[in-house]
């Protein structure tokens, strides 16, 4: 063993090793890249199954309908004659009703603003007290006024109601049950569960008059159209990525799939052949939304507070009615009943492709640390190569003694160390003003940051060339703690938010790659392929692709972190665009002992 | 990176420069303090703000600060707090008392640098000790660090420790062996573990001693100044007895660092590990974990005996590894020693992978805490395999550094082997 390291060690002086890092680091990107398509395939993706056996999912007959039927049409009146009413008169209605089962009511105040918007109502919610509990645990039931498309939640909210009068007959509970009426989806929802835990601004958001106990998980039905449908579209993505338990979802894939016999889709993915393209679709969409960390329904607010939470959404032609859907949530929260612990048995990270198959973490997490492996590589093989001398050793006359080892240059850590921390302390300024300035402001600003991103590399790099004249070594020195830093960022980052590491890694794979070019074409040409997929390019690009508008994804950006607490800005600007710029200024760069050589040649 | 010229008004410059960083970062973001005081990185059981802060209530109110078992700090803290302002209230004394400590332990570090001690002591002069940093810089690299920056916004009391432990050792080196045997005592009675460091210190004393009155027998000196220890140690425990008038802070103090009652985990090895086990095996383990830790004493101060100042920086290494409840504080203190010895640098093997060891285990290992603790969709083992990241990137630095200084020795011994390879045969 001693002899096989003092021969690696030997080894490590081999100018031929040195050559194999970069081609190292592209076999990380590609692997990392290959991996993610394989998962689709049965070798790697597994069914899903119920790890938690308290749940019993789809066990229990479920008596919700004839009668009930009646009453959820005289309910539906009610609500049909309050649309387009203001707030504070639909909840004294509704209000009233809820009172009339014999429910404890109360209401909440909230205000947000964001990108110059504010965002305000008032929640209503109701507690239904446990038969059969003490009031410690709880279970919430969520209909908001609208979805997230701001369509009216015409068929939900009677629903709700018809399924709180049914609940309040039974004897059964062995948890409280909770009927939240929200204003909207997004900031309704995140101001209740704030308030529910105490971790609200009491100056925004008001504390909630009456509680109950420990939020054990919470279904969100949005119930928009008025026909019969065929399946239900299961939302499961959480704020910032998370995800709810997996048993969750499977229980409502078993009761709603295989109790009720209805379809059940993921991912707005209507049509799902179980084949290999359309679980890839499923599994890219997922990522994507995991990715951009966004809110996507009623539901989202509460998976941060470990709340598992879904949103139910009935879709297509078909002869479901609301009674069926009335038995979704019924068997649904039977088997949250059920539960003698918080959902912790299944999976909390996890890619579904399919309504019965998923991949879990130990599967795909490898592609995206393989990704962020490549900038590490790549950080070390550059300081390697900063520590050699620019001269090379065979011009020295001791150098024909095989055991001396090459000596190690000595390396000028400030300049590049003051570059970095540079590139790092600039990121602060968009994130703070695409999250401040109000929305008129959002698109003409980001045209200007645009051109300014544009011309901010070329002015560090002739400021520096022009002050500090850097040499190769310390071009070396930047790229290696830049990347050092990405690689380090981005493998935490993917132990939290998986989709979002992959996809910032990919993005900034040409990062790895990219070096100052002796001659100025090269020198362009690099500058201006690494334009392309600089930050604002790539959010430029992708607008384009979906259609929307640029002013819009920073608004909806915008109002994500102010009500929901998205952090995905914070990994972009202070992640991502450091990184880049000091790429950037690395191609731009001309270093010194370059044009000193071309001179002796 | 050579300091250039010191001149009083950049020492002043770097003081107050590090004083308004940290007051800065006080008064802007207020939240920030208390964050980083309930980390589990920086707040241990034995040295939390907060606990402080409920043994100071007890004791204000005439209730054994020890009751409850949240509070095993010394005594001598409490009358010490109770002097300023209620920290709530008026926060900003709290602040200026940590930011004094940081200043004045820099100040010790800036001492022990210009010393030379590093490159030459009594019985080794290296052959690099010209390229070296001087205070000025190890003193700025010590009050920049960001381990060092978020312990005194963290406000452990470890800062007292190590500004206890940094002025013994510049005592030990400007050759006041007595100073230095008292700032000792005050270490080990803040922290226990700082005892440890005894046999080396006195090393360092006697090496440095005054030439007018130098004891040539290390013996004699030793039978000297040890007793000082023992006085010492002795003066404050009497203190501590009267303050709480009784011994129960012995137990409370002491004892639970010598049993690892409090299982709260940190960045160290020891939680995780007593947690799994059989309470049956637990005595015999604790026997074998101290053992460990004072093993090094020894070996490291007789196989080093030439340059005392690098015993006694590598033990701090150890001990930020193998203590009971070590934090980034003890990190601080070793990563302040450490560039003492700039001019055996060169001569080590691991230095990026060593950053980038532990640069990577500070941020994965919050990251994992949070899964563990706030996202429920961790587990225990996220943390504890962090936390041996993070002892393996301190071990490496300490066995590297251990490394660059023997070869530096080895190389005086034997001119003719300087620069080749070494090879195990």
């Amino acid at each position: 063993m001693p002899r096989l390291l003092s021969s690696a060690l030997a080894l490590r002086r081999d100018p031929r090793i040195l050559k194999i890092p970069p081609y190292l680091s592209l076999l990380c990107i590609l692997v990392g890249a290959v991996w993610l398509f394989l998962l689709p395939l049965n070798e790697y993706s597994r069914r899903t199954y119920i790890s938690e056996n308290a749940l019993l999912p789809g066990q229990v007959h479920t008596y919700f309908g004839g009668s009930d039927q009646n009453v959820l049409r005289a309910y539906k009146q009610e609500v049909n004659s309050l649309v387009g009413k203001s707030n504070v008169e639909i909840n004294d209605k509704l209000e009233s009703i809820v009172k009339g089962l014999g429910l404890k009511t109360a209401r909440q105040n909230f205000t947000y603003s964001a990108a110059g918007r504010t965002f305000e109502g008032e929640n209503l919610y109701a507690i239904l007290q446990a038969p059969r509990g003490d009031a410690t645990e709880a279970i919430v039931l969520v209909a908001a006024w609208e979805n997230v498309k701001h369509e009216l939640n015409k068929n939900g909210v009677p629903l709700v109601l018809t399924l709180a009068r049914y609940f309040k007959r039974w004897s059964l509970w062995s948890k409280d049950i909770i009927i939240l009426l929200s204003p909207d989806s997004i900031a309704g929802p995140q101001a209740w569960v704030d308030a529910y835990h105490d971790a609200h601004d009491s100056s925004r958001v008001a504390s909630l008059p009456i509680k109950s106990g420990a939020l054990q998980g919470a279904i969100a039905i949005d119930y928009v159209q008025e026909h019969r449908f065929k399946s239900v579209h299961i939302v499961y993505d959480g704020v910032n990525g998370q995800l709810p338990n997996l048993d969750l979802i499977n229980s409502v894939v078993n009761i709603a799939g295989g109790q009720m016999g209805m379809g059940v889709a993921l991912q707005e993915m209507w049509n799902h052949n179980d084949k290999y393209p359309d679980r890839l679709r499923t599994m890219l969409r997922g990522m994507l939304k995991q990715g951009l960390g966004l809110a996507s329904g009623p539901h989202s607010s509460f998976i941060p507070y470990h709340v598992d939470a879904v949103t139910l959404q009935p879709f297509g032609e078909g002869w479901q009615d609301e009674m069926a859907m009335g038995r979704v949530v019924e068997g649904t929260f039977r088997s949250l009943n059920n539960l003698l612990e918080h959902l912790h048995q299944s999976f909390f990270f996890y890619l579904l492709m399919h309504r019965e198959r998923f991949v879990s973490i130990g599967t795909y997490l490898p592609s995206a640390m393989l990704v962020a492996a490549n900038f590490t590589i790549m950080a070390i093989f550059l300081w390697m190569k900063s520590g050699q001398p620019e001269v090379p050793a065979a011009s020295t006359p001791e150098s024909s003694d095989k055991d001396a080892p090459t000596p190690t240059a000595e390396r000028d850590l400030f300049l590049p160390l003051a570059v970095v921390a540079l590139s790092g302390s600039l990121s602060v300024i968009p994130l703070y003003v695409f999250n401040h300035v109000p929305e008129s402001a959002l698109t003409p600003l980001f045209y200007l940051f645009l051109v300014i991103n544009t011309l901010l590399p070329i002015s560090i790099s002739l400021t520096t060339t022009k002050l500090f004249s850097p040499t190769l070594q310390q071009y070396h020195l930047v790229k290696s703690f830049s990347l050092l830093l990405l690689g380090m960022f981005l493998s935490s980052l993917a132990t939290l938010n998986f989709s979002l590491a992959m996809l910032i890694g990919l993005l900034s794979a040409p990062l790895s790659f990219v070096k100052p070019y002796s001659s100025p074409v090269s020198r362009i040409v690099g500058y201006v392929l690494l334009n392309l997929t600089s930050p604002p390019a790539v959010l430029l690009a992708s607008a384009a692709i979906w259609g929307l508008n640029v002013g819009d994804i920073l608004r909806e950006a915008a109002v994500a972190w102010h009500v929901t607490g998205t952090t995905s800005a914070v990994v972009v600007w202070c992640v991502w665009w450091p990184a880049w710029l000091a790429g950037s200024v690395c191609v731009l760069g001309q270093p010194a002992g370059q044009e000193g050589k071309v001179k002796r040649a | 990176m050579d300091g250039g010229k010191v001149t009083v008004g950049r020492t002043a410059a770097l003081y107050a420069g590090a004083a308004v960083l940290r007051l800065a970062i006080f008064t802007l973001l207020p939240d920030l303090p208390d964050l980083l005081t309930g980390r589990v990185e920086i707040s241990t059981p034995v040295t939390s703000f907060k606990r402080l802060q409920e043994g100071l209530f007890l004791y204000n109110h005439n209730v054994s600060p020890y009751d409850g078992g949240v509070y095993h700090q010394a005594p001598l803290f409490l009358p010490l707090f109770s002097l300023l302002p209620n920290a709530l209230s008026y926060p900003i004394f709290t602040y200026l008392l940590y930011i004094a400590i940081d200043l004045l332990s820099a100040g010790a570090l800036w001492r022990i640098a210009d010393s030379g001690e590093a490159g030459s002591s009594a019985l080794f002069t290296s052959p690099r000790r010209e390229r070296r940093w001087n205070g000025f810089v190890i003193a700025a690299i010590f009050l920049f660090n960001p381990f060092t920056i978020a312990t005194c916004l963290g406000r452990s009391t470890s800062v007292f420790t190590t500004c206890a432990i940094l002025h013994a050792i510049a005592k030990a080196v400007s050759g006041a062996p007595f100073s230095a045997m008292v700032a000792l005592s005050f270490a080990s009675y803040l922290s226990m573990y700082p005892l440890l460091l005894l046999p080396p210190l006195v090393l360092l004393c006697f090496d440095r001693q005054r030439p007018e009155r130098a004891n040539k027998s290390a013996v004699s000196f030793a039978t000297t100044h040890v007793p000082v220890v023992l006085g010492v140690l002795g003066l404050l425990f009497g203190m501590s007895y009267l303050i709480t008038g009784s011994w129960e802070f012995l137990s409370s103090t002491y004892g639970v660092q010598l049993t690892l009652s409090d299982l709260t985990p940190n960045v160290g090895l020891w939680w995780y590990f007593f947690i799994e086990m059989f309470d049956s095996f637990r005595s015999f383990f604790l026997a074998v974990f101290w053992l460990h830790l004072s093993c090094y004493v020894g070996g490291l101060s007789v196989r080093i005996r030439r340059q005392p100042l690098v015993v006694l920086t590598l033990l701090l290494g150890i001990f930020a590894i193998f203590k009971p409840y070590p934090s980034i504080s003890d990190t601080s203190l070793f990563l302040a020693m450490v560039p003492l010895y700039r001019h055996v640098f060169p001569l080590m093997r691991y230095s990026f992978v060593i950053a980038a060891v532990i640069m990577y285990a500070s941020f994965l290992g919050p990251a994992f805490y949070y899964l563990w603790i706030y996202a429920g969709s961790g587990n225990a083992n996220f943390f504890y395999a962090i936390t041996l990241v993070w002892g393996l990137g301190q071990s490496l630095l300490v066995c590297d550094l251990m490394f660059a200084v023997l070869r530096d020795e080895w190389e005086l011994e034997r001119p003719e082997m300087a620069g080749k390879e070494i090879r195990q045969i």
